[in-house]
């Protein structure tokens, strides 16, 4: 099943390259055992925010929108997006990038089932409840918050953190 | 991803042909990719229709002391019956989901509940392509699990998840499930509302046709389990989580009222958590005196971790909550089962490479528990622990990538003093 969406997802996007298109349909990076430390380390010396969410997830899914504003008036801020979904909902995850005015940013997805890994690499007390968000500094300062776009310590790290 | 989309391109424009050929470079380049780059693994491990190859599996026994699981292997739904609760003979197809995913992970699965009469209930929940607002469907065997009907829909309209289904010993199915319909409503009606509702049916038919379908309380999380037990006098009794106030996300447990209008309970604890998603839904057990024994997850800022508390007056008080598990281990998803043996709990626990499965167990009705014991461990991917009776006796049911499905049973041991994580206040009890 796995390898039927990956060939899906893969074979539109070699033949949007081919026909010239736009980046509508959305690359899904694999994230899996490591990736959180890998993301650390390409984007260290510059503010980076790696955002957890899910489709099954309302609350994710009504902020989208306010992540694509940031990203547009924060050019010094890398964000990377990371659907927590398994392979079999990325189709309808694609669907709320595009919506969401999200496909032209960097966006991975779960590619692991062992997801209690994959909440440890990026904070040892997580279990999964999203949205969830990492707050990397420029001087790697990380720190980690369950809730939305407009929770006190997201906020106040955005204002801070790139212009 | 881009060394298979290069792969691709390759092939495209070398031989347009060969699309049987592209296929299998596009699936060895993705096997490739996904083991240099992540390590990840395909979900699931496997595409067969064995108990091994699913994300979840819910157990029942039924009354000729077979196991059943319903589990889900891509659009399919199964069940597979084992006598020795090891071998699995080959899985009966239960149902075919079209149009939508199949809800298979930890908080919502495919269950199976076995009746007294030897029918066999199978119930899942489809969400469409382009929403979450799932619908319930439930397929019945009648021929001892040979067969299904054909999947019939529990409510007409989609906005239902998060089913969950018990018999009483009086013959009567009772379901619950977190309901979006009223949600929706109110969005229509331009206004806000928080989480969606809780709704409960039953059948008299053996699960052919559910009545009394109404949504009985609004604003439960929407995203978590919910749980059930029955009362001593055969009524069932749920607990949710639920959204109190702006956006607190704590507890309820409440029991459905004789006329099936109503459910009467009350909150479990405040524990301040103001949050969106946890995914993380409770744990319900009764005991043969009527406590109801609750176990649950919280992150709030008056506490963090698994709790346990009891209610001895039907839902309108609880004790006060009790730690338990690991802090430093990430304790999660806690089961709890009374059985004739005694009470026991379960959970996850996760050191970074290894998740362990912990138990304990309590004969004085949740005030003091065994010392906490190791009964299953995996390093890769896992269910969520469950907990079965099986003629007395507790089972935890757990399925993992690495060693498949596994019906343990627990310790019996006399309940000790226990050894960590017990606040003073739990052991007065109530």
């Amino acid at each position: 099943m796995f390898g039927k969406y990956l060939r899906l997802v893969a074979a539109a996007g070699a033949l949007l390259a081919l026909a010239g298109g736009a980046a509508s349909a959305v690359e899904f990076k694999p994230y899996g055992r490591g990736s959180f430390a890998e993301l650390r380390k390409q984007h260290a010396g510059r503010p980076l925010v790696v955002h957890f969410w899910s489709v099954t997830c309302p609350p994710c899914l009504a902020e989208l929108p306010d992540w694509a504003k940031i990203a547009s008036e924060k050019k010094s801020l890398d964000i990377v997006f990371v659907n927590a979904d398994p392979d079999n909902d990325r189709p309808r995850a694609q669907s709320r990038i595009d919506k969401a005015g999200l496909s032209n940013l960097v966006q991975y997805g779960f590619a692991d089932d062992f997801v209690e890994r994959l909440y440890f690499e990026a904070d040892k007390s997580w279990r999964g409840e999203l949205p969830f968000t990492a707050l990397i500094g420029a001087d790697g300062a990380l720190v980690t918050v369950t809730g939305t776009i407009d929770d006190p310590q997201v906020a106040d790290w955005l204002a801070r953190a790139g212009k | 991803m881009k060394a298979l989309t290069l792969v691709l391109l390759a092939g495209i424009i070398a031989a347009p042909a060969y699309a049987e050929d592209r296929a299998a470079a596009a699936d060895q380049a993705g096997q490739d990719h996904t083991r240099h780059m992540a390590h990840a693994a395909a979900p699931p491990a496997c595409a067969e229709a064995k108990p091994a190859c699913a994300q979840t599996a819910d157990p029942t026994f039924a009354k000729d002391g077979r196991l059943w699981l319903a589990f889900s292997v891509g659009d399919t739904i199964y069940a597979a019956s084992s006598r020795d609760s090891q071998n699995f003979d080959p899985s009966v197809v239960a149902a075919t989901a079209t149009g939508g995913v199949i809800d298979a992970n930890g908080e919502a699965r495919p269950k199976i509940v076995a009746l007294a009469d030897g029918t066999l209930l199978v119930s899942y929940t489809a969400r469409p392509e382009k929403s979450y607002n799932g619908s319930i469907s439930i397929a019945r065997s009648t021929d001892g699990g040979k067969s299904f009907s054909a999947a019939q829909p529990l409510v007409d309209g989609a906005g239902q998840r998060f089913d969950i289904f018990l018999a009483s010993p009086k013959g009567r199915v009772y379901a619950a499930w977190l309901d979006k319909r009223d949600a929706d409503e109110a969005r229509k009606a331009g206004k806000d509302f928080a989480g969606s509702g809780i709704a409960v049916g039953w059948s008299d038919d053996g699960g052919k046709t559910f009545a009394g379908k109404k949504i009985l309380l609004d604003h439960a999380c929407e995203c978590c389990r919910v749980s059930a037990a029955l009362d001593r006098d055969g009524l069932p009794v749920f607990a949710w989580r639920h959204v109190f106030g702006t956006n607190l996300r704590d507890h309820y447990v409440a029991k459905l009222s004789a006329n099936g209008a109503e459910l009467l309970g009350g909150r479990v604890s405040e524990d301040e958590w103001a949050t969106t998603c946890p995914h993380h839904g409770p744990s319900l057990a009764i005991d043969s005196a009527g406590t109801w024994h609750v176990a649950w997850f919280t992150n709030g800022n008056a506490r963090k971790g698994l709790f346990y508390a009891r209610s001895v007056d039907g839902g309108k008080s609880f004790s006060e909550p009790a730690k338990f598990g690991d802090d430093e281990r990430t304790p999660s998803h806690a089961a709890l089962l009374f059985a004739k043996s005694g009470l026991y709990r379960v959970w996850k626990e996760f050191d970074g490479t290894t998740t362990s499965i912990l138990a304990q167990m309590s004969r004085d009705a949740g005030k003091s528990w065994s010392a906490p014991r190791v009964v299953a461990s995996t390093t890769g991917a896992s269910d969520h622990p469950l907990l079965i009776e099986h003629k007395g006796a507790a089972y935890l049911s757990w399925l993992t990538h690495e060693q498949g499905y596994r019906l343990l049973p627990l310790p019996r041991e006399q309940a000790a003093a226990t050894t960590r994580a017990q606040p003073a206040a739990a052991l007065t009890g109530k």
